[in-house]
């Protein structure tokens, strides 16, 4: 049995800094928040989707709109509101907000996130299921209590979904392990939600991977 | 469906949407405790997804469908499920192939 790699909360603010620093290059909308006391802070994306899949902006909405196109292009997308006008139908358009936090109990990040409608109506578990990879899909749907639950978030106390990060260290250890045997550093942010992210719908442009190996 | 190691080259040219460009090679390598494939090296279409290789490594590994795959690129990153092979040879391809780590776990609950 491997030994388990754990993350110090230090470590993940230097690896979340990291992150954010290419997200802000390529322009994905990546930010970090503090708490009202400045004790603690969390990584926080949102991006705004059509819900059959096609992605645009909104422009006008808020200043932390980004949108999730492949990297080649969403440094060109324009801010144009008659870009839009075909995809704006109020009720198709989904709000997506991911934040990812610290777990101080399993030492290990946590994937929170909410979706809405855009007039407010949030998006149910089931509405966030159909959202899952198809790949994902048949594992989540044998056990999805254990795997995504709804809890308050821990500084903004609203209630989010989660992804359940008892199984992080199962699945983080051996990459980690591995880049160590060839001397890589590895930004465990980075490789983490590169795995978690497209369970819930975030994809991460590639360039986070050679990103993540360029930060020696 | 899925042939024995004889035909190896031809696998993965099945179900494919239409040649579009030369297929791309690949070097699978497994991570901690997955199983090895005994066959290492794939000819891939540059169109087959990640999800799509997920799936054919699962059943060449026999794993079950508790099991979860990941496949890594520069051993750290994992690419999306719909991620096609071709761009990621031309981002992470080098010597003429793109190597790839995949490992399994029981990740999700």
């Amino acid at each position: 049995m491997e030994e388990d790699e754990f993350l110090g909360e230090k470590t993940f603010q230097h690896y979340c800094a990291e992150f954010i620093k290419h997200s802000q290059q390529i322009g994905d909308g990546w930010e970090w928040r503090t708490s009202k006391d400045c004790s603690d802070g969390y990584m926080c994306k949102i991006h705004f989707q059509i819900k059959n899949g096609t992605v645009v902006s909104y422009p006008g909405t808020s200043t932390h709109v980004q949108t999730c196109l492949p990297m080649e292009e969403a440094l060109e997308l324009p801010l144009d509101d008659s870009e839009v006008t075909e995809a704006t139908a109020a009720t198709e358009v989904i709000k997506y907000e991911y934040h990812v936090l610290y777990s101080c109990s399993y030492q290990v990040p946590v994937l929170y996130f909410r979706a809405s409608f855009l007039d407010g109506r949030p998006f149910s578990l089931k509405d966030i299921w159909e959202g899952v990879h198809e790949c994902y899909k048949t594992r989540l749907q044998q056990g999805p209590w254990d795997t995504i639950t709804q809890q308050e978030h821990p500084i903004l106390g609203q209630p989010f979904f989660v992804l359940h990060p008892c199984k992080t260290n199962e699945f983080m250890t051996p990459v980690l392990k591995n880049s160590r045997k060839i001397n890589r550093n590895v930004n465990y942010i980075t490789s983490w939600l590169s795995i978690v992210g497209p369970v819930v719908g975030l994809n991460l442009p590639l360039s986070y991977a050679r990103a993540a190996s360029q930060n020696e | 469906m899925w042939c024995g190691p004889g035909l190896t080259s031809n696998f993965l040219r099945v179900g494919a949407r239409g040649i579009s460009g030369a297929p791309v090679d690949i070097l699978l390598k497994a991570v901690g405790d997955t199983p090895i494939m005994k066959t290492k090296k794939w000819a891939v279409e540059r169109t087959r997804t990640i999800q799509g290789l997920i799936d054919f490594i699962k059943k060449f590994l026999k794993l079950v469908a508790s099991e979860q795959l990941f496949i890594y690129v520069n051993q750290s990153f994992a690419p999306s499920p719909d991620q096609e092979v071709g761009t990621l040879y031309e981002c992470f391809g080098s010597d003429g192939k793109l190597v790839l780590h995949y490992c399994k776990s029981q990740a999700w609950g």
